[in-house]
């Protein structure tokens, strides 16, 4: 056994699952406050990744100020989406929020098709290109600086979830929306406020993804893969989404250096299978008893 | 005698009229003709429509630069295309739809996975002639695929010249070592075997595989591997851009000096504007001259030329306009063939005329006289990114396979 290949390995994995885990947050965050599962978390990411092209890109912005503009420019979008569609549809089945959901992540990919139109992209330069070496480790620099930037964020939300107001007002919201709700808690601006962050996760997620893998309309299928993440960690659990982004990116990719590149979608759908029939809620997901 | 000189006159005048009046009605009387159809399922939206658009338009030009030439044999020459948007049940129901309605005596297929779909129909129709987006090895296979056909070599095909290529820069006995990267894609897989075996006959090792998903990954795992082996080259198949860029900027930085080469979908001018200085010295194969290229010849002059008429801001047309083109280009000369024997414009004898093409020249579109081998065309050229001119440039002579 090479022992400093598999320590090289296992870096990149876990720094690629660190941005799994800032996906996931963006899915569990928005689902934990309001109950929807955003199938369209992909083309949000890939929305705002479009947007930093367009302003690093074509408006030839620093990389530095292009970046927040096209974080926020998503989490907008998500304000915007979750305050004129998501809304409307509060009380109707979850199938049909679904369907709306996936609905806006095909008008989003229409639209960036039309804007941008389909060729491949790729992100200008913005993160340094000098490899990175932890000891002996080598570290591709992308996922490295991807890492550390989206640690960052993720070190940020946890103690404004922890210490603000807003946070505990989410958190309150998320627990039982009632109780909230007669506390005075304004729970409309709670559900806005779940779908502004949650994208901005997403969205900063996005640009740092794009920056590695390159940008094309179909960009937004990697929100998808995610969802196994959220599934494993528990969709109502932001520790379940940062672990199991974590041990997702380490699996996926020990899997694809020793079993082959086509083994690494069956290596963690395999995992997802052994959670669901153990644990179906997820690792750290809330079992709900529902009383007759 | 100035009655004399009128009556020559009203003469000439007459003579003059009635050649002027057959000039003008030569193209008329051709186009008087049953008209043509060049059939289409074209991906102008989804996941192929950064090509797609650019093969319509090289279809599109041309259908009417034919036209101007007045069309095949004094036929009209008519281009019936719809959207698929790459997806084989919609590029199923534009063939039958085009068929019919059109009649269409060649088509143009978007996808391996729809010209796979489409064939028994196409078989047991015996109408039409196929070729299309696919480079696919399997559809030079003429038992299940008689009316269908490549317009260029075949991804095993391509993989043959990259390793000719490859096995001629071999000094003093030393073989350069390979690996090869693909995507996990039926596309990614067409020509490893053959690859691998044609590797082993030429006496080059293959010292790695690597198996990626298409499109948008971390291949950073995957750079380690190929650290370990050092490769001398890296062959890519199965992308267009990402992740190949990756590869490339990763194991550059890593100090490895390997040398990057690829096959015709990942071989466009995309590389050179996406990757800027990075693309330098990535190496593809081409079955066709670039757009920008230095080379000319009566129809590569014409292409130019046309390219220019229909869209004058357009500029650079990259190599899948040139494919849409080369395309059109086959099926005329197909036709034309089977028109001139005087045989029944059906897919048994367009076929027949297909198989017929020996030392053809292309008019400078492919540089060398071509001839149709298993439905397919297996000639290339390596070119070289020269990121300074911001183009393509050969390296190699033109390669011909057997």
């Amino acid at each position: 056994m090479d022992w400093l290949f598999f320590g090289e390995i296992s870096l990149a994995g876990l720094a690629m699952g660190g941005l799994y885990a800032l996906i996931a947050l963006g899915f569990v965050i928005i689902y934990k406050a309001t109950r929807v599962i955003n199938f369209a978390i992909g083309e949000i990411m890939m929305f705002a990744a479009y947007l930093f092209l367009a302003f690093a890109g074509g408006m030839e912005m620093s990389p530095w100020i292009a970046l927040p503009l096209a974080v926020i420019g998503g989490s907008i979008l998500g304000g915007v989406i979750e305050k004129t569609i998501i809304r409307p549809m509060l009380g109707e089945s979850p199938i049909s929020v679904v369907m709306v959901t996936i609905g806006i992540a095909s008008i989003l990919v229409g639209l960036v098709e039309f804007v941008w139109t389909a060729d491949p992209q790729l992100l200008p330069n913005f993160l340094p290109r000098e490899p990175v070496f932890i000891g002996e480790l080598y570290l591709a620099p992308k996922i490295a600086y991807g890492f550390l930037i989206g640690s960052a964020l993720l070190i940020v939300y946890l103690l404004y979830f922890r210490f603000s107001r807003g946070g505990v007002a989410l958190r309150a919201t998320a627990s039982d929306q009632a109780a909230a709700y007669s506390m005075g808690i304004n729970v409309r601006r709670v559900f806005n406020m779940a779908w502004v962050f949650g994208s901005l996760a997403a969205s900063l997620a996005g640009v740092l993804v794009a920056a590695t893998g390159g940008l094309s309309p179909q960009f937004g299928i990697i929100g998808l893969s995610v969802l196994v993440v959220v599934i494993v960690g528990g969709l109502d659990s932001i520790l379940g989404a940062l672990v199991a982004g974590v041990f997702i990116g380490w699996l996926e990719t020990v899997a694809g250096a020793y079993l082959g590149g086509e083994y690494r979608m069956p290596a963690t759908f395999l995992v997802l299978a052994i959670i669901l029939v153990i644990r179906p809620y997820g690792l750290f997901g809330t079992h709900e008893i529902e009383r007759v | 005698m100035f009655r004399n000189i009128l009556e020559k006159g009203r003469r000439l005048a007459g003579l003059g009229s009635l050649v002027a009046a057959l000039t003008v009605a030569a193209p008329a009387m051709a186009q008087d003709k049953e008209p043509i159809v060049f059939g289409g399922s074209i991906p102008l939206s989804g996941v192929f429509a950064f090509a797609g658009i650019h093969l319509h338009a090289g279809l599109t030009d041309y259908t009417d630069w034919i036209n101007s030439q007045g069309g095949i044999n004094g036929h009209p020459v008519e281009y019936v295309m719809e959207d698929t948007a790459y997806e084989v049940d919609r590029s199923v129901a534009a063939f039958k739809k085009i068929s019919g309605s059109s009649s269409p005596a060649t088509y143009y297929g978007d996808s391996t996975g729809f010209m796979k779909a489409i064939a028994s129909e196409l078989n047991s129709q015996g109408n039409t002639l196929m070729s299309g987006a696919s480079f696919a090895t399997v559809l030079t296979d003429n038992e299940t695929y008689p009316y269908q056909f490549i317009p260029g070599p075949n991804y095993s095909q391509m993989f043959g010249i990259i390793l000719e290529y490859i096995a001629s820069q071999g000094e003093g006995g030393d073989m350069p070592n390979v690996a090869f990267v693909y995507s996990d894609t039926e596309f990614g897989k067409d020509p490893i075997e053959n690859g691998k075996a044609r590797a082993a006959e030429l006496g080059i090792e293959v010292v790695e595989e690597i198996v990626t998903k298409p499109g948008s990954v971390d291949v950073s795992a995957e750079v380690l591997k190929l650290r370990r082996v050092r490769p001398d080259y890296v062959v890519f198949h199965g992308y267009v851009l990402s992740p190949i860029n990756e590869f490339m900027v990763q194991m550059r930085q890593m100090g490895l000096d390997t040398q990057f080469m690829g096959t015709f979908w990942s071989s466009d001018k995309l590389i050179i504007d996406k990757m800027g200085a990075d693309a330098d010295g990535y190496m593809g194969v081409m079955p066709y001259n670039y757009y920008d290229s230095e080379e000319s010849g009566p129809m590569l002059d014409a292409l130019r030329a046309q390219a220019e008429k229909s869209d004058p801001e357009a500029g650079y047309r990259p190599t899948g306009y040139i494919q849409g083109w080369f395309n059109a280009m086959v099926w005329t000369e197909v036709i034309k063939r089977t028109l001139d024997a005087g045989k029944e414009l059906n897919a048994d004898n367009m076929a027949e005329a297909l198989a017929s093409i020996e030392d053809w020249d292309t008019g400078g579109i492919i540089g060398i006289p071509v001839t149709v081998r298993d439905m397919s065309f297996p000639v290339g050229r390596i070119w070289r990114v020269n990121a300074d001119e911001g183009r393509y440039e050969p390296v190699s002579d033109w390669i011909h396979l057997d």
